[in-house]
């Protein structure tokens, strides 16, 4: 059962233009360079929602005129951690938009015998407790690496409330499960797809992403 | 000519409380348009200047051209609009056996509609004639489009009620036919290259009977009769005079108009549904702040520009139509019914120069092969009126079903409201013409929403309401485009 409706789930505007883009996305006839550039297109879309949350101070500039103008800026740090490898494809997204950010990396692998995913590799900024953290993977199905990846950056000293997770399509049954153990964790997202096949793929979904995007 | 840095008063200031403005005839509104703006094009100055074969037409044409030294002036010559003819009349022509001074010899149904054309503000093109061929040029025309004074040049420009009725001035170069013959005898055989005697011959058969007949009598139709060049100064300087001051008159009026667009009882144009102003976000409102912020370095203007402007696009787009809807299937074999399709490829840009181009690097970020036009529209230095310099549009452009056209800055919106005019011109549907500009004044947008009956979608990063105005004072300067491209 799903917890419909979803707390802390930011799901993108469901306008024409993003639900065609998924729709390119979704085709198995979009050659790789069309489904790489629409990919990016939506992880722009991704990047700038997670953005729009963080919290900001006012601060007055002088403007071209020599008037002030009374606006904002962004409090606090941030950084970008992508789950290897398909949580790459992300990274240039959040660098069009915020340069030179610092990325940290995580590999997560099916471990053959437990049949568990297992933490192969980490390497993250130093004071990632003190950023707010946007934690990149393009599909969020049953949950399980990035529930261990969400893990790590809260052992590191991340808040939770400070953790974003961006990606392009969840399962429910997917927020759900990682709801469950990080339930103060947001969830900017493009798409909730239905469900699960046997195999554990997301349904319609797009296929392995990472593949798509990086091999196919 | 350069875009003056301070947006002229005459146009911002709305000291005038006229509310009304009569559009005059209006033939395809079945509602009643209680704004309408004509651009200065619409309504062309239209010269007409005839006369004999010989009698110095064309020079007193250049020489009002020259005088008046606006650039928007075109000089049309009637003989672009000889008639082609057929293989038995062409052999008549190499005989010096054809008549081309009657004036059945032009096609003035052509010259008629072209000029009604132009009158009306359309694209219009006409043939060009080869005297050499005798025949129109295949595949050559002549495109005019934007012309706010036209001179009309030949020898029946007075010929034709229907040609005259268009015209605004009407002058007749008059000579005796005698002094004619003799400058067009030097003129023929020393620049030409004919020969004496077939001269005289055209002249004795063709050309005096048929001024003595035709033209003659036309003199009483001309506002002007103008002696023959030698000694006809002041009456040129009488006449170009009588020209600028009739300019000077119909540039007021274009201002005036310009100033009521800006006036309506729209009591809260923010809550217009043509206008979409960004959400105020976080990162809107951060953007915002970083890109007036005087002390920004360019390399960080430039990249905040670049993404402000991706976040509006996203905006523009998101009301893409859909395309079709679709069955798709995914790789793993799933099938998803009711997909929808939009093409991308169905969107265009316009970008106005000088700050249009500060959307170049986001539109092809956001849809990599757009095809792109430039429009350059400026206002004059003296009057203030706006006027068309150049356009480069795409071709077929009326048919993409969205039409960007994008401008870093609104101040007064004189020059987007020409631009959305020139689309119009050229076949574009009012509901396909989208404005998407970075910072717009309140009074830009009133103009636009009037002019086109709030049909024009308006796409900003941020507005700045008439009240606001005078504390955010940086809206009526241009500022963008100079830090954008570091001029």
């Amino acid at each position: 059962m799903s917890t419909e409706p979803f707390k802390n789930v930011h799901l993108l505007n469901q306008s024409n233009q993003l639900v065609g883009l998924y729709t390119i996305i979704r085709d198995k006839n979009t050659s790789r360079p069309d489904f790489i550039f629409y990919s990016d297109r939506i992880i722009r879309l991704l990047v700038e929602e997670g953005l729009n949350h963080l919290p900001v101070e006012p601060l007055t500039v002088r403007t071209h005129t020599d008037k002030p103008f009374d606006g904002v800026s962004f409090m606090g740090k941030i950084c970008g951690v992508s789950i290897i490898r398909a949580g790459e494809s992300m990274e240039e997204g959040l660098r069009d938009c915020c340069r030179s950010v610092r990325i940290g990396k995580i590999l997560i692998q099916r471990d053959e015998e437990t049949a568990k995913p297992k933490l192969f590799f980490e390497k993250l900024p130093e004071d990632i407790a003190q950023r707010y953290v946007f934690l990149l993977d393009p599909m969020l199905a049953t949950g399980g690496s990035a529930i261990m990846a969400t893990d790590v950056l809260i052992k590191r000293g991340v808040k939770p409330e400070r953790i974003y997770f961006l990606n392009l399509i969840c399962s429910k049954e997917g927020i759900d499960k990682y709801h469950a153990a990080f339930p103060d964790v947001k969830i900017v997202t493009g798409a909730i797809d239905r469900g699960l096949d046997e195999n554990r793929y997301l349904i319609p979904g797009l296929g392995d992403f990472g593949d798509r995007y990086y091999c196919l | 000519m350069s875009a003056s840095n301070t947006p002229s008063p005459t146009i911002l200031e709305s000291t005038n409380v006229a509310k009304f403005y009569d559009t005059g005839t209006s033939e395809h509104s079945s509602k009643s348009k209680r704004f309408q703006y004509l651009p200065p094009w619409t309504t062309p100055y239209v010269i007409g200047v005839g006369g004999p074969s010989g009698s110095g037409k064309t020079s007193v044409a250049a020489k009002i051209v020259s005088s008046l030294n606006v650039p928007w002036t075109v000089l049309i010559s009637l003989d672009n609009f000889y008639k082609p003819l057929d293989a038995e009349q062409r052999k008549r022509a190499f005989r010096n056996d054809y008549d081309f001074d009657h004036p059945s010899a032009i096609d003035l149904n052509l010259a008629y509609e072209a000029i009604l054309n132009l009158k009306s503000g359309k694209k219009t093109t006409i043939p060009v004639y080869s005297f050499v061929e005798h025949n129109r040029i295949p595949n050559k025309n002549i495109t005019i489009y934007g012309a706010s004074i036209i001179v009309l040049e030949g020898i029946y420009t007075l010929y034709d009620r229907r040609l005259l009725d268009l015209m605004d001035l009407k002058i007749y170069v008059d000579a005796d036919l005698d002094v004619c013959l003799a400058r067009r005898l030097s003129r023929d055989i020393v620049y030409r290259g004919r020969d004496l005697d077939g001269c005289l011959e055209q002249w004795e058969r063709f050309v005096k009977p048929n001024a003595e007949r035709y033209l003659k009598p036309k003199m009483k139709d001309a506002d002007a009769i103008v002696p023959s060049l030698t000694d006809n100064g002041v009456a040129v300087e009488l006449i170009i005079n009588h020209i600028k001051s009739k300019l000077q008159q119909k540039s007021e009026k274009h201002l005036k108009e310009l100033i009521e667009l800006g006036h309506s009882d729209l009591v809260n144009i923010v809550e217009h549904p043509s206008l979409h102003e960004l959400i105020p976000t976080n990162q809107v409102k951060a953007l915002i702040t970083m890109l007036l912020n005087k002390m920004i370095s360019r390399y960080d203007f430039v990249f905040y520009f670049d993404r402000i402007a991706t976040i509006l696009l996203t905006q523009v787009l998101s009301d893409i139509p859909v395309y079709e809807k679709c069955t798709i299937e995914t790789p793993e074999g799933i099938t998803v019914p009711n997909s929808l399709k939009c093409d991308f490829n169905q969107i265009t840009a316009i970008n106005l120069i000088e700050s249009g181009d500060c959307f170049m690097h986001s539109l092809k970020k956001t849809i990599p092969n757009i095809v792109t036009g430039k429009l350059l529209v400026q206002s004059d230095s003296t009057t203030g009126e706006p006027q068309l310099h150049f356009e480069l549009l795409p071709p077929r452009i009326a048919n993409y079903n969205m039409v960007l056209l994008t401008e870093a800055q609104m101040i007064s919106g004189a020059s987007m409201l020409m631009s959305i005019q020139v689309l119009l011109d050229h076949g574009v549907k009012l509901e396909h013409i989208k404005v998407v500009v970075f910072l717009a004044t309140e009074i830009s947008v009133r103009r636009i929403l009037n002019a086109f009956d709030g049909e024009v979608d308006i796409y900003v990063g941020k507005l700045v309401t008439k009240d606001e105005l005078n504390k955010c004072d940086w809206a009526k300067a241009r500022f963008v485009g100079a830090k954008y491209f570091g001029w």
